[in-house]
């Protein structure tokens, strides 16, 4: 895998939990810009569809010594043996070589959930419902057509805005460019973050602000252990919060901030 | 008045009896018609299922009902090509059961999609690396094999056979059925192990995920031997209900007794390498993945209980109570054993799709439970009153069982 | 060939060959799955022509700079800018959500009508705008003509300032009323103490990035405070980079709300007792001499003891707080540590650039005045004030008055008659609008004194924290208008409806983004043509005014709101520097902190709002700081711990009646020269607190609107069910307090409080306060679609609220309340 993607590039990000505040404005920059369905009654957790899902940490702390801390998670777009990609019987879900994202064809989609069985982000939801929009209510108004929305009994999930990779690549090509630059392709929820905690770009490409941030003696990736590679990179200095990222046994995690985690 | 459909020199009830004992059996098709109904019309927004349990109820049933439906080709397996005659006796009653329950568990799975319509995309858009997909293959495929092996059968009908093209079409069948019970013996070593890869394979699902040999991960094969093992158990306790209902002797005790002792050694096996297995995966995945053997048990009703009842209660006892001669000789016991066994199965299969799927992987998610709808049972349940109807109707049109003419002579 | 059984079945068989070998079949199945890929009721936006139109969000005072993505006519998605100073970029929630508030035709108002039913029914009847503009036009005069015309008042949700507000309160005095309500916000409460403190009523300017300790008193700096999308903005650069972290903050607050959470330090000092901790803060900085002398010997007031003019000796702010605020009363009274409070002091002082900030929460409520004064007097004390870094005192924006006012004899006479609210009057001297005692007086008096009542961009019947009180004096008003765009509960107690646009359809202005420390004015475009018939507020009363004859007229010679703002505007353009771009490259607060003077990138007015009106903005990059001789306006001339303005009022009140009474209708408890200085009042309230032993204090979320916009459908998605549950919403609780009720995670439980009760679930949080219930703002709506209506309970219900000392606002941040399980 890793040689397939040395070629080509590797999108990736690194959100940094220092900063994020938990406004939750990646969210509604994922749902707006992709389409998302919503419906009357959102608080069914496990059936709500959002591709970038807000988790809620606390230290476990007594007052006043409690804290909050929060994960935003998109889709990891897992480099190794992509879990979805792999079970998935009929094709439906594609890791591209060229960019190392992890796509998802909807109308080819037949409704299994083996993808989402084997995914342990949960970054993936199903359409338990027709997408809701009432006649009349105008609504559909806002919907953009970059984005197709999906049908009842489809998966869907975060694409890394892949939409904005090819309308990136359309400008490059009209103004006869091979390459994109760092700013131009950018996805959604690192655009509309307030405390630009989230930065996109090119894992592969050492200039990129991304490569350099998944270096960093701070960086460390959710469930690391299990060899999915995700090209999604956290950052914090807390040490309750890095260890919420992933399973260790009983005296396995070194608080250490300079080593690196997994 | 249906007289001349039933087999010859056998007695049957009355058509009105007849009528009656199907009515429940009818009712439950009827609740899981309307389930599927709801389910195809308005959504999976029907089903407890959410993205947690992205498998639930009808998941586990398929792979319960495809289990033990392993008697059929096994059976078959163990007559046309190891040679074993006495099993003649019941093989037909095998392909019947494994007939039912691999075509329930078809028409379950369709229902279980979210765009069935689109189903057959997985044949064409197929991804080779996908378990579901050999299972796909392999199930559709072992289906019309079956569906083989049961067509003679009903061309035996005193009616048809009258026809002289059925006739002999149904006697060719026969004799080069040694290759259809080949050929669904292949498909089914594969696709039961593949079921059993469909979990090994998710190695970011750490409850699931198995080491193995080359692609495949050891829980293909313990699904395997544990379907052999239970297959064989299942078609004797069925056939004995049957014996039971009807009152009547229907397969010579050879055949129960061949089928048992080989149950209970193949069931003796595989514990033991399920018990190897859990060891492994104890001191391999588990620790690698960060975890201890405990994090899987904590949270909800799903505590060690499971494993005991798995590996002890469902598997050692039944194993040996079928392994002694003397215990299964006595129908009491010989029925026990099948069922503890038959239910060490499912037991199985329930822990490998639920608590996979409700064991949360990262450490801030959360442990949700599951419990299903009306509309989830009912097409579960209609799997069942499909089967009753299908091997009533076989038993009462077709000599299903060789020798119960000659175990219930007719006196007029 | 004759039809016998073997034949058919030949046939039956030979068939089903046939069909299979025949395309029929295989182009079925081919087809029906190519159905499913284009059902019809999956809807498929339409392509078109792409563009983006530049311009300032106006859904909250913040005036965030958004890029709106359009298709064709439509807008499809709303984006942050990267050329636009307050926020470089990103967008809050409730920004990025604003286009299914234009586009929810289930919410909103799309022309103008009269009720057709009871109140609250939500029956209204079409009428035209000439229909509506004529009824309410003939109902102003004839209370004009009957010689009452403070019967008209209106309540106004506008930003302090902004055009829309000076236009709204220009129409109530040309009309001849004093009755204009505002909502009152943490920015009023704020200039009133600096207006007390040192005289000037300009805007709280915090210079955030430039500085390194931020010791913020409750202020919500992740829950959507001052300008959520600049404020967001300072926190990532402060959090710059792990290894080299530019500031350290510290949130006092009872809750561990985020910004408690992700700042360096939390401190939990009891609700309400926030001016106790300022005060022991100060009281050790001034034991250890930590406080800057050049300031305090030089340009300050009342901080040793001192003699007046009258021979009469005063304590001044320093033995005040030798006296009563040494860290172990301050910790008697806050529930804190007091090494905890001597080492904070520390480290506040010692900082290079601290800065003390306040406004509870999202700063929408009002706060506690003497609070305020004391945090206030903490900048002052580490000499912080008008310096980079610390908060700067500036002039307003250099906007154009509207003009002399015409008054005719009627409109004289109503002006002279006190407000209802009783503001400006000697029990609340320096508040300008008191909402609150307006809708006592008018639940308090026989029949309402308000004939007419005019709304303006607020809900009042929902965002009020009065317990329910507002909503009751809404049904003894006779004729209530409604300006707002949406179905919210104060319209569906209208009588009349004259729908505005919503900010996406509409210009306006931003007048100074609270807190921001440089002078910027922003400017909103319509994104989109209005959807619907309905109408530019502004517009409205100008074509109102034409109706009411000559003199009301006489007051509105434009044709249009947008000709108000441009009139306004050329004040900008007098006042000489100022820019209208903005690329990006060097951030304000720096420019600004490098100092330099700014020459304008325009050159006349004309060329200048033509820009405005195409990039929005207009900032003034530079700033002269310290310079505190000329600084302050009190009648000393310098900053005054010891407050003559209150001295003056309190003493003018008093030769009516005595210190002792004048004070005590004032609301205030202290005795002696600590009242004109800085202080802790504790809240005293007649409440039984056997009976209502805990407190409820609301929180906010910056996920979640609170304040009169609804909150878009898509924010649902970001609340935890632990929240919002299917209808309930949750009461954050502390673990040890629940388990004296025996409560567990999910029970259900009333919430009573002496106003009234609410039922909602139990979430048990170590982040609560023990003894403390907590209740988010912006769920319980009555009003509005499925989306919003009965999702939660609204804890201003419950709220019991006394009255602040002096200010006369009302006391929301802590309502005894008792639980019981149900
Ligand atoms: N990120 C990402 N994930 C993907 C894909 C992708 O393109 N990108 N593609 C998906 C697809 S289509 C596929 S086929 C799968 C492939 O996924 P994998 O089967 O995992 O393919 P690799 O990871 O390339 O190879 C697996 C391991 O086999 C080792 N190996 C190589 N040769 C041999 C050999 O002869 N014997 C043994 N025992 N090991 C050997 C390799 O070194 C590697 O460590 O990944 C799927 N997942
Ligand atoms: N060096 C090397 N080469 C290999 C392999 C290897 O291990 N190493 N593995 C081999 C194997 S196992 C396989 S399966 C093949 C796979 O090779 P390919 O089938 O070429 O796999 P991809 O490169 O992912 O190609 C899928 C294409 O679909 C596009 N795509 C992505 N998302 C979408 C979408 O949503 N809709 C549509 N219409 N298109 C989309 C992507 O841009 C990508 O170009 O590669 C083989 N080649
Ligand atoms: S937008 Fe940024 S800060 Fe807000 S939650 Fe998402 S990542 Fe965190
Ligand atoms: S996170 Fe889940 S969905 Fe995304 S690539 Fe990994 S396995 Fe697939
Ligand atoms: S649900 Fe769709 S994407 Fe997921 S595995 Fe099944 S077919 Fe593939
Ligand atoms: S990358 Fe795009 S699709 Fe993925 S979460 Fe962010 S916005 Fe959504
Ligand atoms: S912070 Fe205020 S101005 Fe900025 S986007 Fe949000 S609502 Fe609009
Ligand atoms: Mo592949």
């Amino acid at each position: 895998m890793e040689k397939k993607h040395a070629q080509g590039k590797r999108y990736g990000m690194v959100i940094d939990l220092d900063k994020c505040t938990g406004c939750a404005s990646c969210m509604i920059a994922c749902a707006t810009e992709n389409n998302l369905a919503v419906r009357p009654d959102e608080s069914d957790k496990q059936r709500s569809i959002t591709w970038m899902r807000l988790y809620k940490v606390t230290n476990g702390k007594e007052f006043p010594h409690a804290q909050v801390s929060y994960f935003p998670r998109p889709c990891m777009h897992c480099d190794h043996h992509t879990p979805c990609v792999s079970v998935c019987p009929a094709t439906a879900t594609q890791t591209d070589y060229q960019t190392g994202i992890v796509s998802q064809i909807y109308t080819r989609c037949i409704g299994c959930r083996y993808c989402m069985a084997a995914c342990p982000y949960h970054a993936r939801v199903f359409n338990w419902w027709d997408a809701y929009f009432p006649k009349g209510k105008g609504l559909e108004r806002y919907l953009s057509p970059e984005v197709s929305p999906r049908m009842r009994g489809v998966v869907e999930k975060c694409t890394f805005c892949h939409h904005r990779l090819m309308r990136a690549k359309r400008k490059a090509y009209a103004d006869n460019r091979r390459e994109l630059g760092e700013d131009e392709y950018v996805t959604a929820c690192a655009e509309a973050c307030p405390a630009q905690a989230i930065t996109f770009g090119d894992l592969n490409n050492p200039k990129h602000k991304v490569s350099k941030l998944s270096k960093s003696p701070y960086a460390f990736r959710l469930l690391e252990r299990l060899g999915t590679e995700p090209k999604v990179y956290y950052l914090s200095t807390k040490d309750w919060v890095r260890k919420m990222a992933d399973n260790y046994l009983p005296g396995e995690y070194g608080p250490s901030n300079k080593t690196k985690l997994g | 008045m249906d007289s001349s459909l039933l087999p010859e020199g056998v007695k049957r009830c009355s058509p009105k009896v007849f009528f009656l004992w199907t009515l429940p059996w009818l009712g439950l098709l009827a609740w899981g018609l309307f389930s599927a109904f709801l389910c195809l019309w308005k959504g999976l927004n029907q089903t407890n299922m959410n993205d947690y349990f992205a498998f639930a109820l009808w998941i586990v049933f398929d792979l319960a009902v495809i289990a033990l439906g392993a008697g059929a080709f096994f059976t078959g397996f163990l007559t046309y090509l190891i040679g074993k005659k006495e099993l003649k006796d019941i093989i037909n009653a095998a392909v019947i059961i494994g007939f039912i329950c691999y075509s329930g568990a078809i028409a379950m799975l369709g229902i279980d999609i979210g765009q069935p319509i689109r189903g057959w995309f997985i044949f064409w858009h197929v991804n080779v690396h996908s378990m579901l997909a050999e299972v796909s293959f392999c199930i559709t495929c072992y289906l019309g094999v079956l569906a083989i092996e049961y067509l003679p059968l009903i061309l035996e009908n005193r009616k048809l056979e009258e026809i002289r093209e059925l006739r002999l079409f149904g006697h060719n069948l026969h004799g080069i059925m040694a290759v259809f019970a080949g050929t669904g013996a292949f498909l089914s070593f594969f696709h039961q192990g593949s079921l059993g890869g469909m979990y090994g394979v998710m190695y970011a699902r750490p409850f699931a995920f198995r080491d193995g040999f080359y692609i495949w991960p050891w829980t293909f094969f313990l699904f395997v031997l544990s379907s052999i093992a239970a297959g064989p158990s299942f078609t004797i306790l069925c056939t004995k209900l049957a014996e039971k209902i009807t009152r009547k002797n229907l397969v010579p005790a050879k055949a129960f007794q061949t089928l048992a002792k080989i149950s209970g050694w193949l069931l003796a096996g595989y514990v033991i390498l399920k018990i190897a297995d859990t060891l492994s995966w104890l001191y391999g995945v588990v620790p690698r993945a960060g975890l201890t053997f405990m994090d899987f048990y904590r949270e909800g009703p799903y505590g060690v209980w499971l494993v005991v009842a798995e590996i002890v209660v469902f598997g050692m006892i039944p194993a040996t109570i079928l392994m002694i001669p003397k215990a299964r000789q006595h129908e009491g016991w010989l029925i026990t054993g099948c069922l503890m066994n038959c239910t060490g199965i499912v037991l199985n299969r329930f822990v490998f799709t639920l608590v996979t799927l409700a064991v949360p992987v990262m450490p801030f998610d959360k442990f949700v439970s599951y419990l299903p709808t009306w509309q989830e049972w009912g097409i579960a349940m209609s799997v069942v009153g499909y089967g009753f109807l299908l091997f009533s109707l076989s038993y009462r049109y077709l000599p299903i069982f060789p020798k119960e003419r000659e175990l219930n002579p007719v006196t007029e | 060939m004759e039809l016998n059984r073997r034949n058919f079945v030949k046939f039956l068989v030979g068939g089903v060959a046939g069909i299979n070998i025949t395309p029929l079949p295989w182009k079925l199945t081919d087809d029906i799955a190519i159905w499913t890929q284009n059902w019809s009721w999956v809807p498929v936006p339409p392509v078109g022509e792409f563009m983006h139109v530049k311009s300032v969000c106006t859904l909250c005072p913040g005036g965030c700079g958004i890029e709106v993505r359009k298709v064709d006519a439509r807008a499809v998605k709303i984006e942050g800018r990267t050329d636009y100073p307050v926020n470089p970029g990103g967008i809050c929630p409730i920004g990025m959500g604003g286009l299914q508030l234009l586009y929810n035709e289930d919410i909103r108002f799309t022309r103008p009508m009269k009720r057709g039913g009871p109140r609250g029914s939500g029956k209204f009847v079409d009428i035209t705008w000439e229909e509506a503009l004529d009824l309410l036009a003939s109902r102003i005069s004839t209370l004009r003509t009957a010689g009452r015309p403070e019967a008209l008042a209106a309540v106004d949700g506008n930003p302090a300032r902004s055009t829309m507000a000076i236009t709204i309160e220009r129409l109530l005095k040309s009309v001849g009323s004093n009755n204009y309500e505002r909502i009152p916000s943490a920015e009023d409460t704020y200039s009133m103490a600096s207006f007390l403190m040192q005289g000037t009523w300009g805007p709280t300017a915090y210079d955030l990035e430039n500085a390194d300790y931020i010791l913020s008193f409750g202020s919500g700096l992740l829950e959507g405070w001052g300008a959520p999308g600049r404020v967001l903005n300072a926190w990532s650069l402060w959090h710059e980079s792990p290894s080299k972290r530019k500031a350290t903050v510290v949130q006092i607050e009872s809750r561990a709300s985020n910004t408690a959470s992700k700042a360096d330090q939390w401190v939990a000092p009891r609700p309400g007792t926030e001016a106790a901790l300022a005060l022991g803060l100060a009281s050790v900085i001034i034991d250890e001499r930590l406080y800057n002398s050049e300031f305090i010997n030089n340009y300050s007031f009342g901080f040793d003891d001192w003699r007046s003019a009258d021979g009469n000796n005063h304590i001044g702010f320093k033995t005040l707080l030798q006296e009563k605020y040494s860290p172990s009363r301050v910790a008697a009274i806050t529930g804190l540590n007091p090494k905890d409070i001597v080492s904070l002091a520390r480290d506040f002082a010692r900082a290079r650039a601290p800065i003390a900030i306040c406004g509870k929460g999202k700063g929408d409520l009002n706060g506690d005045l003497y609070e305020f004064m004391a945090i206030h007097s903490l900048n002052a004390l580490v000499g912080n004030l008008n310096n980079p870094g610390g908060l700067l005192i500036h002039d307003p924006l250099p906007l154009a008055p509207l003009g002399e006012l015409p008054a005719d004899a009627i409109a004289q006479e109503g002006i002279k008659k006190p407000r209802l609210d009783l503001a400006g009057t000697e029990r609340y001297p320096y508040t300008q609008s008191m909402i609150n005692n307006f809708a006592d007086i008018i639940i308090d008096s026989a029949e309402s004194p308000v004939d007419t009542l005019l709304i303006f961009s607020a809900n009042p019947a929902f965002t009020l924290p009065d317990g329910g009180r507002f909503k009751k004096a809404l049904k003894k008003i006779p004729f209530i208008v409604s300006f707002s765009p949406f179905y919210d509960e104060t319209s569906l107690m209208a009588d009349l409806i004259l729908p505005d646009h919503t900010c996406f359809e509409k210009a306006d202005d931003i007048v100074w983004p609270p807190g921001l420390q440089y002078p910027l004015y922003g400017l909103s475009r319509p994104v989109v043509k209005p959807l619907y018939d309905t109408r530019n507020s502004g517009d409205v009363i100008i074509q109102l005014a034409k109706r009411m004859g000559k003199l009301v007229e006489a007051a509105f010679p434009w044709e249009t709101y947008e000709d108000i703002l441009a009139s306004r505007a050329r004040g900008l353009f007098d006042s000489g520097a100022g820019l209208i771009e903005y690329d990006g490259t060097v951030p304000v607060w720096k420019r600004m902190a490098q100092g330099g003077k700014v020459k304008p990138d325009y050159a006349t007015f004309e060329e200048m709002w033509k820009k405005i009106e195409a990039g929005g903005l207009w900032y003034r990059p530079s700033h002269t700081y310290k310079n505190w001789g000329t600084l302050f306006k009190t009648s000393t001339g310098k900053f005054e711990f010891f407050s003559t303005y209150i001295e003056q009022a309190v003493s003018s009140y008093a030769q009516k009646t005595s210190e002792e009474i004048a004070t005590k209708a004032m609301g205030i408890v202290a005795k002696g020269d600590e009242i004109f200085m800085p202080h802790y009042e504790a809240v005293e309230s007649e409440v039984d607190r056997a009976t209502y032993p805990l407190l409820m204090v609301p929180y906010e979320m910056i996920n979640l609107s609170s304040s009169w916009l609804p909150n878009p459908p898509h924010l649902n998605k970001t609340l935890f069910d632990d929240q919002l549950s299917k209808e309930e919403s949750f009461a954050e609780i502390n673990p040890k307090t629940a388990a004296e009720y025996g409560l567990r995670e999910g029970d259900r439980i009333l919430i009573k409080s002496p106003a009234g009760e609410l039922r909602v679930r139990v979430n048990l949080f170590e982040g609560a306060m023990p003894g403390v219930v907590y209740l988010p703002l912006g769920l319980g709506h009555t009003a509005y679609d499925e989306f919003l209506q009965g999702k939660g309970v609204n804890p201003n219900d419950i709220i019991y609220s006394g009255k602040d000392p002096l200010s006369g606002h009302s006391i929301w941040w802590n309502t005894p309340v008792q639980l019981k399980k149900v």
